[in-house]
């Protein structure tokens, strides 16, 4: 259906007008600027939202009003069970912050474990799954 | 011959029954990518900051009650209401929305979980670790931020308020905030994404459709904050002067606070009005009474919001007062129309006064109240009169305590079956509602008065000859009365927590939307099966099949 990316659209639209208008009443540099960023970005969500919908060429069984559930059998998807790596990305998120504030050597520790936890956290179900485990 | 197949069962194994040790349960919820349990995790630690935020607050009640200093120093008032209003609105009301998100709407989609479970538990912990670093301040040599949670240049500049305690305050406050640009994330793909076959936009719940434009506003609002919060502390740290007054830096920073501030409002408000609208149409036994229009207002607010932000600054004498009064004015226009739907859905209703209603009654009035003095502060003739006075420390916490803990404890008191499977006490419940009522009014209805007379906000003192004492001591009373109104409620959780399970999908009897259509507590993934779609009401149609939903397509 439209309604995602129309409602993405319109709003780009409104900030856009609203940025102009506001730009001829006289106002300031802060909030022009403002309200070009969030129509861009609203532009910007909405443009990906209908780029997508049109590349998929029909509407998703979300989006047809006399869908089945059955529909949209099949595999949901990947779902993870739990997950340990959250945690350590924002305890050294955390500590970078806090490493900003009480010194550079926090930093530093803060920085490569923030990158070890990230590769960590994006990589998780990237190894192929052992033999076994098809099994069930 | 006769080849038969066995009828599959549907019993579905209950979550959360099986006995399990205290370390499987911690090693469980700690890793957790289900969005319930990291739903509940949200609710839980967001109203720990509630209760601490609340006890900031009695503080400050208890500092004014009479003329003099009674226990607290200058700093230490300033201390406390800036850190009183931080927790407040950012580490409590907006991870609360988060939390009654993250349980509900996958749920009121007919979805299994969020499109991002790993990044919504990331965004959980951003939240935990930022929020106990904004508030470890306390702990810090030079005590917590004191600048008032506004945190206006140059007050916030490392010359006028040195100690690390500002600095944890604007570090915290960016990393919790990037969990809250996560979550947004997280709820407008699983908005767009996993709805339900049929589920379409238009037959979305209310409180779904306010979590969608609530995370576009805490997209279009949160970044500004984080840039403003970042340049701040490269200000402080590496003496850039990004805020620096000589260049308009005092500006600067008020335009981009506020171009978050506003936003945030509505990100505080709209969910939990969109709480008060599930709640209204299952006790006065009617559809929501105009669902589009209902809808076309959510959009409308967020779309102003973003245009109205200067009516923070219209004392500093800097910003156009036409467009944004009217602009302020124009986004009352919304509002009301709210306000007419929700009158209209109980409008010749079957309204029943169960707990979940009683707050959605005590959140009508007391944000009602809110609006009109905001109608009032919308002008700038008004405004002057009152700015920074206890006026306007009235009209927002009429505003935002009438939405967010009126809507939150409504919420609590009906999806408390949905989250365990338990009803909570009704006679307790309305215990805690009354005297929360009376409790909050007489607390700050009298503020209004006290701000005409000329009490400004943020001073620990006044003389005895001002003629403030008495308003404040009636004021200080009901902060007490409303303090004692938790009590009931944690009795209430605590007596009920091995009380019968409801064993029904649906306990109210005229649930609309699809939480309704599972088991309380529901299984893992949320649903053994759905009903088909076709209405904005997929769980009243599937128990009352033989009345039909007039469609909305």
């Amino acid at each position: 259906m439209k309604a995602n990316w129309q409602l993405f659209g319109g709003l780009a639209v409104f900030y856009a007008i609203m940025a102009v208008i506001y730009y001829y009443v006289g106002g300031e540099a802060v909030g022009i600027t403002g309200m070009i960023l969030a129509a861009c970005l609203a532009g910007m969500v909405g443009f990906y939202v209908w780029f997508t919908q049109k590349r998929i060429g029909f509407d998703i069984p979300s989006d047809d009003l006399n869908a089945e559930i059955a529909d949209d059998a099949g595999e949901l998807g990947f779902y993870s069970p739990h997950s340990w790596w959250p945690l350590p990305v924002a305890v050294s998120a955390t500590a970078l912050g806090l490493g900003l504030i009480i010194g550079w050597w926090l930093v530093m520790i803060a920085l490569g474990a923030l990158v070890l936890s990230i590769i960590g956290f994006v990589t998780e179900y990237e190894k192929p799954l052992p033999e076994e485990s098809h099994a069930n | 011959m006769t080849t038969f197949a066995e009828r599959p069962t549907v019993a579905a194994p209950r979550q959360g029954v099986q006995k399990t040790s205290w370390g499987t349960q911690f090693v469980k919820t700690i890793t957790s990518t289900d969005h319930k349990r990291i739903g509940y995790l949200y609710l839980a630690t967001s109203f720990f900051w509630f209760l601490v935020g609340g006890l900031l607050a009695l503080f400050l009640r208890a500092e004014l009650t009479r003329p003099g200093m009674q226990f607290l120093s200058n700093e230490q008032y300033n201390q406390i209401f800036t850190m009183h209003g931080t927790i407040m609105l950012l580490l409590f009301s907006t991870s609360l929305f988060i939390g009654f998100a993250n349980v509900i709407m996958p749920l009121q989609i007919g979805a299994a979980d969020v499109a991002f479970p790993r990044l919504n538990m990331l965004s959980y912990w951003l939240y935990f670790f930022g929020s106990i670093q904004t508030v470890a301040g306390f702990l810090a040599p030079g005590g917590a931020a004191s600048f008032g949670w506004t945190a206006y240049a140059p007050l916030s500049s490392s010359t006028y308020s040195p100690g690390i305690g500002a600095d944890l305050w604007i570090m915290g406050l960016a990393i919790s905030g990037l969990g809250t640009i996560l979550g947004a994330v997280n709820f407008i793909t699983t908005i767009f994404t996993m709805r339900a076959p049929g589920m379409t936009m238009f037959r979305m719940s209310i409180f779904s459709w306010n979590v969608l434009l609530t995370s576009i506003l805490v997209l279009l609002a949160f970044p500004p904050l984080a840039a403003a919060l970042l340049g701040l502390e490269s200000d402080r740290l590496f003496g850039s002067h990004i805020f620096d007054p000589a260049n308009g830096g005092a500006m600067l920073w008020q335009h981009l606070f506020w171009f978050f501030g506003h936003p945030e409002v509505y990100i505080l408000a709209l969910p939990f009005f969109g709480i008060a609208t599930e709640i209204l149409p299952v006790f006065s036994r009617k559809p929501i009474f105009g669902y589009k229009g209902l809808i076309a207002a959510t959009i409308a607010i967020s779309a102003l919001s973003v245009a109205v932000w200067a009516h923070h600054m219209f004392a500093s004498g800097q910003v156009l007062l036409p467009f944004f009064s009217f602009m302020t004015f124009l986004i009352g226009v919304p509002t009301g129309v709210k306000f007419f739907n929700w009158i209209g859905t109980m409008w010749r209703g079957q309204v029943t006064f169960e707990s979940p209603m009683l707050f959605v009654m005590g959140f009508l009035v007391t944000f009602l109240f809110g609006g009109i003095t905001g109608i009032i502060l919308a002008s700038p003739p008004l405004d002057f009169a009152v700015s920074a006075s206890y006026f306007v420390v009235a009209h927002f916490h009429y505003v935002l305590f009438g939405t967010v803990v009126f809507a939150m404890f409504a919420g609590f008191y009906f999806w408390w079956p949905k989250f365990t499977g338990r009803m909570l006490n009704e006679r307790l419940a309305k215990v805690h509602f009354w005297t929360l009522f009376f409790g909050f009014h007489l607390t700050f209805l009298i503020q209004h008065w006290l701000g005409i007379k000329g009490f400004p906000r943020r001073y620990a003192d006044y003389l005895a000859t001002d003629g403030f004492t008495e308003m404040n001591m009636i004021s200080t009373v009901g902060s007490a009365l409303l303090a004692l109104s938790m009590i009931p409620f944690f009795i209430n959780v605590w007596i009920t927590r091995k009380s019968p399970m409801v064993n029904t999908d649906d306990p109210w009897g005229y649930g609309a939307s699809l939480e309704w259509a599972t088991s309380c507590p529901p299984p893992r993934h949320n649903f053994t099966s759905m009903p088909r779609i076709r209405s904005e009401r997929p769980a009243f149609d599937l128990h009352y099949p033989h009345i039909k939903t007039e469609g909305h397509n």
